[in-house]
């Protein structure tokens, strides 16, 4: 069997007493997209942070193309080709596409020690790799902050992919968006995704990652529910499994009860 | 399959959102996006109001007195910009500057008196440099490892720096001011460098009026092509090159009109020469437009809704008020007035401010008719240059009186005729509704040749004097090295913050911290760069003060600080960060030294200095708000 491009091993994390995440395995392949579901609380921020390299794993080992690796900063995680898309964005708003496209990594020109910064080739691979993942920036010099939400998750996967990322990770990409721009972002994934990329994509919606994801790791509380291929799994179990099954059975009697006894 | 149900969502978003984006912009309207547009205007509206109402504007020297004010007002103007587009303040940026002339001063006093070290002048102006950039150091240092708002540092700083320069000079010197700094080794030298001075009534150049002149007209030529070409939309089976002619034709009527001018000095004259000018202008540019532009199908007939006749009236309401304001009240009256100005001051006033109220609603109203048709915008815009060329003959009438000035007349018809050439060919061609890349570069080319003509001819005319004037006894004026030290500040800056890496993560570092940290951004290595260069300019300020005063004062540059951040401010450079120029820096810092300078200029009551400054700053951050938020066009 072929070394998956990133495999999790039986990753555990201790924050002193309490245990954060327990004996979590998954894996990604390039050209596929593993999903991370979780409720609030599940453990899926420790999951993100201890791949992006801001914690480290207490157990566990983490393979990249069948070698054991360490992420010391996230620095050095992306220097591994992991990128993480967070929630926040890492976007100025007030700031040209193109700028924040290249923002810390800006192609330059130079005459001596004179260096300046490469703005045509800069704006042309911006709009290149934009039109990439399906999207026309007619200026790109316009601001972010006039992009849509999903347009700005957009520009955020692209920077990632351009910059030689191999395995995406995508915090929550679509939680703070509406039902279209949702739809925008599932869309950029899967390019992202046929590009040859992995893709983790981190939600607590399984209705957004049922579509695109190949392989699904539920976490609940800290312990992983299972990881399972699509062909194994439905949305409705993936919805059951996420509110640890019977406690949202019995949250919808509750539910149930309320609104006919308010009635 | 719900990947189809997706594609119907992208598909949907694609569709409305690419209507957003065809909307297309006219020239004017991208103009206004500029952040520093507000401050431009700002610079040209108060310039013209001063011109207008204070003698001292017009001449050489009252703008050698304005250019030496505004360059060390702009140096740290600039570079305070630069501090606060990366999110941070400096209230220390004004004792800065004495301190660092006073340190110099005291480096290089002799050794046999009292407290001095005698250094040459060439090892104590690289001291007081390392002194400058290591409180600079220290300031984004504290800042960055104490995480308090730099406000809060940098006016402890401040203090310090305050209480040092006066207990040092009274503890080394006794005295609360420090000097000679002429005594110095190495004073001929670095004086040159700091302070030479360019006398311009020892530098005759007669030739001089005619390069102003072919300067300034070719500048203007090439603006108004460059703006036909921004906004018209070009054939698309390629250039007539019959026309070509015509517009060869029409140039030379102008020139053959400006020769007319020229070599007749009475009124029916300078008639004809108008004529020949209108008519050669009208000609040309009708050649020019039907060799590149696209004629126009379909103009529409009049119709005046209700909204654009409401416009119309309200402003030729303010222009007649303007008109009858002035034109009421007495033009010899030189008494003081109840409120700041003299009753001259009052009457400009009324008459510039009713007169810029009616053109902004006639404006307004022109705006409102293009939505129309191309008639109807062409009937506004016409009634537009009547109330031109109505206020033009109005102040020619009134120009006897000092307060109103002849030039105005000449330069009023000239934009009137250009107007007018404006409503001709956009009555014959079709304006542009698609973007066009290529033609928005040659338009933005000619306008930056445009530019650097409209500066040789301006300098030109500034540095050197010519006979005629010399014969009629105008007052000298004396430009300082601190200008050129300023125009350098200022090129260097706008390039560092418009091309470089360091710019675009001031930007980043004021923007969004966090983020640019994210993206691996050396975020506090380039705050404290920042204020290392706030400090090296207030350093350059104080060699610039040490080598014209001779000697500093204890309390110099004290509380300036407020002026380099309203200066910046008023330049439109946002106060939480993120979004400003450098160029907006230097405009801002020559609006606040219009408005300090003008006021005595006008031998108005300079009681009231600040009342004026204040309600600039008022106005002007109002202004600054509204473009923003046009500017970022975030949907709330």
């Amino acid at each position: 069997m072929t070394a998956h491009l990133l495999e999790l091993d039986n990753i555990s994390k201790y924050y002193g007493n309490i245990i954060a995440l327990r004996d979590v395995s998954t894996y990604v392949n390039a050209g596929e997209v593993t999903c991370v579901l979780g409720d609030n609380g599940a453990g899926k921020s420790t999951f993100i942070k201890i791949l992006s390299g801001v914690h480290q794993q207490t157990e566990g080992s983490i393979r990249l193309n069948g070698d054991e690796v360490h992420f010391d900063s996230p620095r050095d995680a992306l220097a591994k080709g992991i990128a993480t898309v967070y929630q926040d964005l890492a976007m100025v708003p007030l700031m040209s596409v193109w700028r924040n496209f290249f923002l810390g990594s800006e192609p330059t020109k130079n005459i001596g020690p004179l260096k300046w910064i490469d703005k045509e080739k800069a704006k042309r691979i911006a709009k290149d790799e934009m039109k990439k993942m399906g999207i026309d920036i007619r200026d790109t010099e316009q601001p972010v902050g006039t992009l849509s939400g999903g347009e700005r998750q957009s520009v955020a996967i692209a920077r990632a992919g351009y910059f030689g990322a191999k395995v995406l990770i995508l915090d929550e990409p679509t939680s703070a968006l509406g039902v279209k721009q949702s739809g925008v972002v599932l869309k950029r994934i899967v390019e992202a995704r046929n590009q040859g990329l992995a893709v983790i994509f981190i939600t607590h919606n399984p209705r957004h990652a049922y579509p695109v994801g190949n392989r699904f790791l539920i976490l609940n509380r800290g312990q992983s529910m299972g990881s399972f291929a699509k062909e194994e799994i439905s949305v409705d179990e993936l919805t059951r499994l996420m509110a640890g099954g019977a406690e949202l059975e019995a949250l919808e009697h509750e539910l149930h009860s309320a609104v006919s006894g308010g009635r | 399959m719900s990947d189809t149900a997706v594609d119907a969502a992208v598909d949907a978003v694609r569709a409305t959102s690419g209507d957003e984006r065809l909307a297309y912009r006219g020239i004017f309207q991208r103009m206004f996006i500029r952040p520093e547009i507000g401050a431009l205007i700002g610079v040209v509206g108060i310039w013209v109001f001063f011109w207008a109402v204070a003698v001292p504007f017009g001449n050489a020297n009252g703008a050698s007195n304005l250019i030496d004010n505004t360059s060390t007002l702009g140096i740290m103007a600039v570079a305070v910009s630069m501090l606060m587009i990366g999110g941070e303040f400096d209230l220390s940026a004004g004792a800065m500057t004495g301190a660092m002339g006073i340190l110099v001063v005291m480096l290089s006093k002799a050794t046999g008196e009292f407290g001095g070290t005698g250094l040459n002048l060439s090892i104590a102006i690289p001291i007081s440099l390392a002194v400058a950039l290591g409180i600079g150091y220290l300031n984004g240092w504290l800042v960055e490892k104490t995480k308090l708002p730099s406000f809060t540092i940098t006016l402890a700083t401040y203090y310090v720096l305050i209480g040092a320069k006066l207990g040092f000079s009274k503890l080394i010197v006794d005295q609360i001011q420090v000097g000679d700094i002429r005594d110095a080794k190495g004073h001929a030298f670095w004086e040159k460098v700091f302070a030479a001075e360019w006398d311009r009534t020892k530098h005759t150049f007669d030739g001089r009026d005619k390069i102003y002149l072919v300067c300034m007209l070719a500048a203007i030529a090439l603006v108004v092509v460059a703006m036909f070409e921004m906004q018209f939309s070009r054939r698309q089976e390629g250039l007539k090159a019959a026309a070509l002619p015509e517009f060869l034709i029409g140039a030379a009527i102008v020139i053959g009109g400006i020769a007319v001018l020229h070599t007749t000095d009475n009124v029916s004259g300078n008639w004809l020469g108008a004529a020949i000018i209108a008519i050669g202008t009208l000609i040309g540019m009708h050649g020019f437009a039907s060799w590149r532009f696209r004629p126009l199908a379909d103009r529409g007939s009049i119709r005046f809704a209700p909204d654009v006749t409401r416009m119309v009236a309200l402003g030729m309401a303010g222009i007649a008020l303007a008109i009858f304001f002035a034109w009421k009240m007495d033009a010899n009256d030189e008494r003081d007035f109840f409120f700041p100005f003299t009753k001259q001051g009052f009457r400009a006033t009324l008459f510039l401010a009713f007169g810029a109220v009616g053109f902004t609603l006639l404006l307004i109203a022109i705006a409102k008719a293009r939505r129309i048709n191309v008639m109807t915008k062409s009937a506004v815009s016409f009634i537009a240059l009547v109330a031109i060329v109505a206020m033009a003959f109005f102040v020619k009438s009134e120009s006897t009186s000092v307060k109103f000035r002849s030039e105005a007349f000449s330069v009023m018809l000239g934009l009137g005729l250009l107007v007018l050439t404006w409503i001709f060919v956009g009555l014959l061609f079709e304006e542009r509704s698609k973007v066009d890349k290529g033609a928005d570069l040659l338009g933005s080319r000619l306008l930056g040749g445009a530019a650097v003509l409209a500066a040789v001819g301006m300098i030109v005319k500034l540095l050197f004097t010519s006979s005629a004037e010399i014969a009629a006894k105008i007052p000298p004026a004396k430009f300082s090295m601190r200008t050129v030290w300023f125009i350098v500040f200022t090129i260097v800056a706008v390039w560092v913050l418009g091309r470089t890496r360091f710019g675009s993560w001031t930007f980043a570092v004021g923007g969004n911290k966090e983020a640019s940290r994210q993206v691996g951004v050396p975020a506090a290595r380039t705050k404290t760069q920042l204020f290392m260069l706030v400090s090296g300019a207030a350093w350059l300020v104080g060699m610039l003060l040490a080598f014209r005063l001779n000697t500093i004062q204890a309390n110099t540059g004290n509380g300036e600080e407020f002026d380099y951040i309203i200066a910046a401010v008023v330049g439109g450079t946002l106060l939480t960060g993120g979004y400003g120029t450098a160029l907006g820096g230097m405009l801002g810092a020559s609006i606040v030294s219009m408005a300090t300078l003008g006021i005595p200029f006008s031998r108005w009551n300079s009681d009231w200095r600040f009342l004026f400054l204040g309600i600039t700053l008022l106005l002007a951050m109002l202004a600054n708000r509204s473009i923003r938020t046009k500017a970022e066009g975030l949907r709330r």
